[in-house]
């Protein structure tokens, strides 16, 4: 397997890189860990004339808590995630979504800029940006903006990120009490079903992220619903996982069936919720 | 590949018929569809050009209508190739009237094949119900 012919560039800057895509308008892409466009190049479903490599770019590696939100870079890899003291003691759903992808060699080399925009249905960070409400910065040539997790996921491998633009940046508040639970095809470590899970029981509020289940990753918006204002006991969370795949057209294949698939979001989520409670 | 959906439009059954036998109507309702030329009655040749993600490709295929029964139901074929592998397939579209508008049941059955059946199989009905919802989509803000 060989890539077919490609010009590449390695800028230095934001500026620079974000200038080569208007240039080169679909011609380019962008390249961050490269574990999911340089196999798609090397079975040619990719022919990029131009790679653009981003990864020398000053500014998209740092993980830094700020003004009591934590914010991490586009090319920080799943390892540094996994791996980072900050995020384990502000945000370990973070460490444990890392944690559980793949393997190491697409931990250490893939990034949660990268993954986030491929957008596969089956990736891993989906379900974690949302149970976290993140916002999502996107440089692009007017300028800078901010997406929320809720709106950034748009189809299938598709997102907020239009042509043209980078994702920068994942900002996210601070949260002790969370749990990821995931069912794997174990074959490629993708999320047949992951629910991410964050409870407030002081707001006694709860925020659940599924990937893998549906087209595109949500909310389970009713099981929130049901445990808003409610005392997070396991009888009321466990009732509300019932409704975890409530309203969703799960997704079928030779791995599992849609059913199969409904019934995981359901029984991940009671336990995502009973993890995160007793933290 | 077997696909089946029910879709709502708002005109009535006459109205969608004409539209999904209209090839301006079908260039702008099929995702990608850069070009629909008329090669024979109701046949036509389509240039696609259709990004999935990391998956580019350009596609030349063509697009045939038979069984037509106007305003009830037709059939859509399509087929199509390209670097990242083929579509064959075929859509019977029923149109049901309901009050002021359209119901209508599309039943597809198709095949993909070629390297991104290989590798993409994970994502392939899913990702062939995406377009199927747009297009039914598109042709309801074609009708309106």
């Amino acid at each position: 397997m060989f890539a077919a012919p490609f010009d590449y560039a390695r800028p230095k800057t934001l500026d620079e890189a974000l200038s080569l895509l208007s240039k080169h308008g679909d011609e380019a892409r962008l390249l961050a860990g490269g574990h999911s466009l340089i196999p798609a190049m090397k079975l040619r479903l990719a022919q990029p004339r131009l790679v653009v490599d981003i990864g020398r770019l000053d500014g998209l590696r740092q993980i830094e808590a700020r003004d009591g939100r934590l914010a991490i870079g586009a090319m920080v890899t799943h390892a540094e995630i996994a791996a980072s003291r900050t995020l384990a003691d502000l945000c370990p759903l973070l460490v444990e979504v890392a944690s559980a992808i793949g393997d190491l060699q697409v931990r250490n080399k893939g990034t949660i800029g990268g993954s986030l925009v491929h957008a596969d249905p089956a990736g891993d960070w989906p379900a974690a940006i949302l149970a976290l409400d993140a916002e999502i910065e996107i440089a692009g040539p007017q300028g800078r903006r901010t997406v929320t997790a809720g709106a950034f996921f748009t189809g299938i491998l598709e997102t907020a990120v239009k042509p043209g633009e980078i994702l920068c940046e994942i900002r996210v508040t601070a949260a002790a009490a969370s749990a990821y639970v995931k069912t794997e095809q174990k074959a490629s470590g993708f999320a047949l079903c992951g629910v991410a899970a964050v409870v407030d029981a002081t707001a006694r509020r709860v925020r659940v992220g599924i990937t893998g289940v549906a087209p595109v990753p949500y909310r389970a918006a009713a099981v929130e619903r049901a445990l808003e204002g409610q005392a997070l006991a396991e009888g009321s969370l466990a009732a509300a996982a019932g409704q975890a795949a409530a309203g969703v057209t799960p997704l079928a294949d030779i791995h599992a069936s849609a059913d199969y698939r409904a019934h995981l979001a359901r029984v991940n989520t009671a336990r995502a919720l009973q993890r995160a409670a007793s933290r | 590949m077997k696909l089946t959906g029910t879709y709502r439009l708002a005109a009535p059954p006459a109205r969608v018929f004409a539209a999904l036998v209209d090839p301006d109507v079908l260039q702008r309702c099929i995702e990608g569809a850069e070009r629909l030329v008329r090669t024979a009655d109701d046949q036509y040749d389509v240039h696609l050009r259709l990004g999935i993600g990391t998956v580019k490709g350009a596609y030349v295929g063509t697009v045939r209508l038979t069984d037509q029964q106007p305003p009830d139901r037709f059939t859509l074929h399509v087929e199509g190739k390209g670097a990242p592998g083929f579509v064959r397939g075929s859509a019977r579209i029923q149109l049901t009237a309901a009050g002021a508008g359209t119901v209508a049941i599309c039943d597809a059955d198709g095949q993909v094949g070629g390297v991104v059946s290989a590798v993409g199989s994970r994502l392939l009905d899913a990702t062939a119900r995406m377009l199927m919802d747009r297009f039914f989509e598109r042709l309801g803000a074609e009708v309106r």
